[in-house]
């Protein structure tokens, strides 16, 4: 008997037009001591398995159908109150945000005693000492002290590890892990995915992994199932999943990942994105057929059913992609890059330097003082793309906001087209504008919500006396608009009404409004989908290409950075580490911290 | 974690003295900007021209303000707070006598404000997604719209004039006396065993103290009854569902903890606040404190009066600042330092 | 879609308690600028014989003044619609001044930080170490009786509250990264403050001016209760009910009356506030 069973399960939300199916059939196993990863983009419905699992559907939200074994008992039809023995006993958890995931009021001690207490154990001494051996387990330096801290004084991987201390001391025989990963920094993603493998292989624990990156999901577990807006549309065995996907949305995501190792390929970007719950109404066939490359009519009808092509292999799949299977070929490889090695420096940085220094001591509270940026240099070439790798913490975001002069740098100098615009915002303004801009990483927050995307993208020219009137505002505003993929109607909309990735572009359109020599790109694709984010790396490869460009691209990721770079620079605490071109140094690298970097990538 | 909260402590008093000294400063200057001539009411009707000059100078009205100040400062400082234009009496003897009764009304008002403040604000979240909800709602509404002296006058009309219930004027009955020992009534009457002259004594303070706490609790209901909704749809809220927690479990241990803090917070400004509530709560209530004190003062214009309360007004307030910050530091392991 | 705008004028029409609040205040404004048109007598003028008459309901009416008479036997209904005057118009006013005064001050702490919000804190704590009725009855004690040294006394004292809240806002709003990108743009520091910074704290401003009214009458109402208000000619609640605890026990319906018009007041100034809160914020969720 497998370990739990999901049969043609389906969640309706109820809305005022009617039920709208979030999960659509779904149907997986998962034996014990079996590692199986759940993929999808935000949106496809994976974190929905988990919480249907545990009970706690959103409100609205409910399984209008199928059911789910776990060890013969089905889940759906067992109260609320009976479901949750199981919770942290037999089914565990572990959560996407760590450091939210803990009583901030509580000690972890506390926490962990009231968890152990639940499952039955009376003793308090038997307590404390499972919990120091839980702690051991994970690989926490001394435990007996860490059990008194407040979840504030530790990390976010210290956190995690120890609620996946937690989840795994009830020898569970499922665990369900969200994105256990996401929120954490490459290093420690790499050394807490490991330490997860390693405990669900002592403990011989069914391990349910929900995660929307293919390779790392691929990289630790043996079976993957690919979900796309409710469904699941293939699943098999991870490795011969990701050498040979069969679905052409698998495929897409294959192909869309920046590798970074091999060929440099370019990037197979679908159009649009995944449809969302109010769309699903108007998809009654396959739901990836307004986006696949290898459609046909009948695709859009008729929905496709699961089926089993080889072994262990299922794919939902119509007549049009099997045929068109064995037709696809690779995407042709990036042109080189020419930079003329003899021309000027476009942006010059030297001896950039800044600390935040400890403030007033009696009334104030005090603070170390942290240096933030040390000692940074580095120059990019007209029409170059320059990356800055490094975690949370290095320093890079400070780069960027010294760059741009929203902080004024303790020590350096920073020039642009031999400007030198070093200093703060203020002074070198009238110089700034039209030399150096900024993307800025989070699109939400980076345009107002009470202003029109026209007016967004033209906001530089408002500023400036002669004010140009309205029509030719709207001109540039289209022409910014095309330039960056966009339709010319998105002028009169309001940034929610659009989607994250056609948000970015309106944020790039922004950026590029004063026609700048260089762009500076803090983690623009950090929180988009593999596909949106592939279409945004196209996108600016275009722009070096017909504006010439030069960009700063910061980001903690390497693939991105080795698809878009010809040379890039490590930041690690404040300093620059090691630098150089991208093949080179990705390919041979000379400081141990690029080491750790690039063996973290799964 | 004491040695941190001694540290808080010193720092809040030292940074207090530069505070009273700005209160003082204000308080002394929008007083000398009066219109009205602080002499007139202590002047004898018959008083000749000279007379009121030399009154005038022995009050040392004729100096420069700034002059004024520091003489006044000055005696401050030994403990003098300067005599009462209209009961001739030493103000600082005054406000001994009248502060304990303020004090204690304030007392049972915070504590009132809480009991009910807390207990609203948990029935009002216990309420959530049932038809209660939107009663309580307008409900604390129309409770928020009444201020302390209003509620006051209700409570006499309902409890004292319509029911005949509870007294509504001065502390004691006029016939009962207590031999006074520290001022606060309760504690005399206990320490000269006047057992029949204690429960009365309680049953005066009832009212008004009921008052004071009525015009803030509804405030403390709400934000507590918000911070709940906030603190329930946590990520750690969550976890501890996840990991089979039961649901009273849930809301007691973990969400009530954690929603207290901006209640706390909020609490603090509020009781700093009822003291100035006692102004008139005291009146209506004819109650011998310091608030009623400070009225008769200002109707008098009794200068000195009206600055020794609104100094010792203030420093009741940061003293009920520091006592809840301290607290909020006790139950917020966040604001203790990272190790 | 629709404009935002509005959408949102839109549903702040629709909630009830916007409806209700605001339609309370519509009476009163119009009791208060018809007063000479609707009020049965001259509030000021006494009529000994028909002293402490109680309302039509009770057994001591007398022709012609429906909700009775005070102690001087000046008809009550004349003298609330006449107190709704001093009543409305000190809520507007004050909240007008605090709102200018405090949103200002919170503006400038907020996105400028460092030594200009230290220094506006600072002056916030000094201000806020008072409760705010000993410091309103000092100020009105050193500017003297009057209507607007009501409203001044009134602005100086509740700015604070004003500021403490707005200045949150605004630092939440100062976080985002269009703020910077406006900045970037060009823009100066006083134009990124009035046109991305402070629509952002719009619909709390509002809220907050609702509110505000609601104080300034209780405020007022406090200090015509001390007889440290308006002059004795102009009827006022506060006086109004300062007079009648005197007779209690002979006529509490002089008591109850203005009562009721205070706390109805009050009640319809936070329903109108709080249902802009609700309608205003929900909008911004959206996004």
């Amino acid at each position: 008997m497998s370990l739990l069973t999901l049969e043609d399960i389906t969640v309706s939300a109820s809305t005022k037009g009617g039920g709208i199916d979030v999960l659509r059939d779904l149907s997986l196993t998962i034996d014990q001591g079996e590692l199986v990863g759940i993929v999808g983009e935000s949106g496809a419905g994976k974190s929905m398995v988990g919480r249907m699992i545990a009970g706690m559907l959103p409100r609205g939200f409910a399984v209008s159908q199928g059911q789910a074994l776990f060890q013969g008992e089905n889940l759906v039809a067992m109260s609320a109150s009976g479901r949750s023995e199981y919770l942290g006993a037999q089914i565990a958890f572990v959560p996407q945000h760590p450091m939210t995931s803990l009583n901030p009021v509580l000690s972890l001690g506390a926490q962990f005693d009231e968890h152990l207490r639940r499952l039955g154990i009376t003793d308090r001494r038997i307590r404390r000492e499972m919990a120091i051996a839980a702690l051991d387990s994970v690989h926490l330096p001394r435990p007996a002290d860490l059990l008194a801290r407040y979840p504030h004084q530790l990390s976010g991987g210290q956190c995690q590890r120890a609620l996946i201390a937690m989840a795994f001391s009830s020898k569970p025989d499922l665990i369900v892990a969200d994105e256990p990963t996401t929120a954490l920094d490459v290093i420690t993603q790499a050394r807490v995915m490991e330490l997860i493998a390693e405990l669900q292989h002592q403990q011989n624990t069914g391990l349910l992994f929900i995660t929307h990156d293919l390779r790392l999901a691929a990289k630790h577990c043996q079976r993957i199932i690919v979900m796309y807006a409710g469904e699941i549309v293939e699943s098999g065995p991870a490795e011969a999943l990701l050498e040979d996907p069969i679905h052409p949305y698998t495929r897409s995501l294959v192909a869309a990942n920046p590798t970074l190792s091999g060929p440099l390929r370019r990037l197979a970007a679908l159009p649009d994105h995944m449809p969302g719950l109010s769309s699903f109404a108007d998809l009654p066939g396959c739901r990836f057929a307004p986006r696949c490359p290898v459609r046909d009519r009948d695709c859009a009808a008729a929905r496709p059913m699961l089926a089993e092509t080889t072994s262990g292999r299922f794919v939902r799949s119509t007549g049009a992609c099997r045929a068109a299977q064995r037709e696809m070929v690779a995407e042709a490889l990036l042109p080189q890059v020419e930079i003329p090695l003899d021309a000027p420096a476009m942006l010059d940085v030297t001896s950039l330097g800044k600390t935040f220094g400890a403030r007033r001591g009696l009334i104030g509270r005090r603070r170390d003082p942290v240096v933030a940026v040390d000692n940074v240099s580095f120059r990019i070439s007209p029409g170059e793309f320059v990356g800055l790798v490094g975690e949370s913490g290095s320093g890079k975001s400070t780069v960027a906001r010294l760059l741009l002069g929203l902080e004024t740098p303790d020590t350096g100098t920073v020039s642009v087209d031999g400007h030198d615009i070093t200093g703060p915002f203020e002074r070198t303004a009238e110089a700034r504008i039209a030399l150096i801009q900024m993307v800025f990483q989070d699109p939400q927050s980076a345009l107002n919500p009470r202003r029109r995307i026209g007016r967004l993208v033209t906001q530089s020219m408002e500023a400036h006396a002669p004010r140009p009137d309205w029509p030719a505002r709207l001109e540039r505003a289209r022409e910014l608009l095309r330039q960056t993929g966009l339709a010319p109607d998105t002028v009169g909309r309001y940034p929610s009404q659009v989607s994250g990735g056609q948000r970015q572009r309106v944020n790039i359109a922004r950026a590029i409004c004063t026609a700048p020599k260089v762009l500076i790109a803090d983690e623009i694709v950090s929180g988009l989908d593999v596909s949106v984010q592939a279409q945004i790396l196209d996108l600016l490869l275009e722009m070096r290409q017909h504006l010439g460009i030069s960009m700063l691209f910061i980001s903690h990721d390497l693939s991105v950075v080795r698809y878009l770079c010809s040379r890039v620079a490590i930041m690690n605490q404040g300093k620059i580490v090691e630098q150089g071109p991208t093949e080179t140094l990705f390919r041979n690298p000379q400081h141990e911290y690029t080491r750790s970097l690039i063996a973290a990538v799964p | 974690m004491s040695g941190e909260i001694f540290g808080i402590i010193l720092r809040r008093l030292l940074v207090a003295i530069p505070l009273m000294l700005l209160v003082s400063v204000l308080v002394f200057v929008v007083l000398r900007l009066i219109p009205a001539d602080p002499l007139s009411m202590a002047v004898p009707p018959n008083a000749t021209k000279a007379d009121i000059e030399a009154m005038r100078r022995e009050m040392g009205l004729h100096l420069p303000v700034i002059q004024q100040y520091a003489i006044w400062l000055g005696q401050l400082v030994q403990g003098n707070l300067g005599k009462s234009i209209a009961f001739g009496q030493p103000v600082a003897t005054l406000i001994g006598q009248s502060l304990p009764a303020t004090i204690e009304l304030a007392f049972f008002g915070a504590l009132f404000a809480t009991l009910i403040g807390l207990g609203g604000g948990i029935l009002m979240f216990r309420l959530r997604g049932s038809g209660g909800e939107q009663v309580a709602d307008v409900g604390s509404t129309l409770m928020m719209s009444i201020p302390e002296f209003l509620w006051a006058l209700f409570l006499i009309l309902i409890f004292g004039v319509s029911l005949n219930l509870l007294p509504f004027a001065g502390r004691l009955p006029p016939d009962v006396t207590v031999t006074n020992i520290t001022g606060f009534l309760l504690l005399d009457c206990l320490l000269s065993g006047n057992v029949s002259a204690f429960f009365s004594a309680l049953k005066h303070m009832l009212l008004p103290s009921l008052a004071l706490a009525l015009g803030t609790a509804p405030l403390i209901m709400r934000v507590l009854r918000s911070s709940l909704l906030d603190v329930i749809g946590e990520d750690y809220v969550t976890m501890a569902r996840l990991r089979g927690i039961p649901e009273r479990r849930v809301v007691n241990r973990h969400a009530l903890r954690n929603a207290l803090l901006p209640a706390l917070s909020l609490m603090g400004v509020q009781f700093g606040f009822l003291f100035g509530g006692t102004l008139l709560v005291e009146v209506i209530y004819s109650y011998p404190g310091l608030g009623n004190m400070m009225v008769e003062a200002v109707r008098n214009t009794d200068l000195p009066i009206i600055q020794g309360a609104a100094l010792v007004f203030a420093l009741a307030v940061l003293t009920i600042n520091l006592i809840v910050d301290v607290l909020y530091i006790v139950v917020n392991p966040k604001l203790r330092r990272a190790r | 879609m629709m404009d935002d705008g509005r959408s949102a004028w839109q549903r702040v029409l629709r909630s009830g308690r916007v409806l209700f609040g605001g339609g309370i205040l519509l009476l009163l404004f119009i009791c208060a600028a018809a007063a000479p048109l609707i009020a049965p007598f001259d509030p000021n003028e006494q009529d000994l014989l028909n002293a402490l008459k109680g309302p039509f309901w009770t057994d001591t009416a007398a022709d012609g003044h429906w909700l009775g008479t005070d102690n001087l036997g000046r008809d009550t209904l004349s003298r609330l619609i006449y107190g709704s005057r001093v009543a409305l118009f000190v809520a507007f006013c004050a909240a007008v001044g605090t709102m200018l005064f405090g949103t200002t001050l919170a503006l400038l702490a907020g996105y400028f930080g460092g030594a200009v919000d230290w220094i506006i804190s600072r002056a916030v704590d000094l201000w806020m170490s008072f409760p705010p009725v000993v410091l309103s009855l000092i100020l009105i004690v050193g500017f003297g009786v009057g209507l607007g040294n009501v409203i001044l006394a009134i602005i100086l004292v509740d700015w604070t509250r004003f500021c403490r809240v707005v200045r949150s806002e605004v630092l939440v709003i100062r976080r985002q990264n269009y703020v910077d990108a406006a900045r970037l743009a060009g823009f100066s520091h006083l134009r990124t403050m009035v046109r991305e910074v402070l629509p952002g704290a719009l619909p709390l401003i509002i809220t907050l001016m609702s509110l505000e009214m609601g104080i300034a009458v209780i405020v007022e109402a406090i200090l015509s209760f001390v007889g440290m208000s308006v002059e004795a000619s102009i009827p006022a609640w506060g006086v109004m009910i300062a007079d009648a605890r005197k007779y209690m026990y002979q006529s509490s319906w002089g008591l109850v009356l203005p009562i009721i018009a205070i706390v109805l007041t009050v009640l319809a100034f936070n329903l109108l506030g709080d249902g802009l809160r609700r309608t205003l914020d929900a909008r911004l969720q959206q996004h």
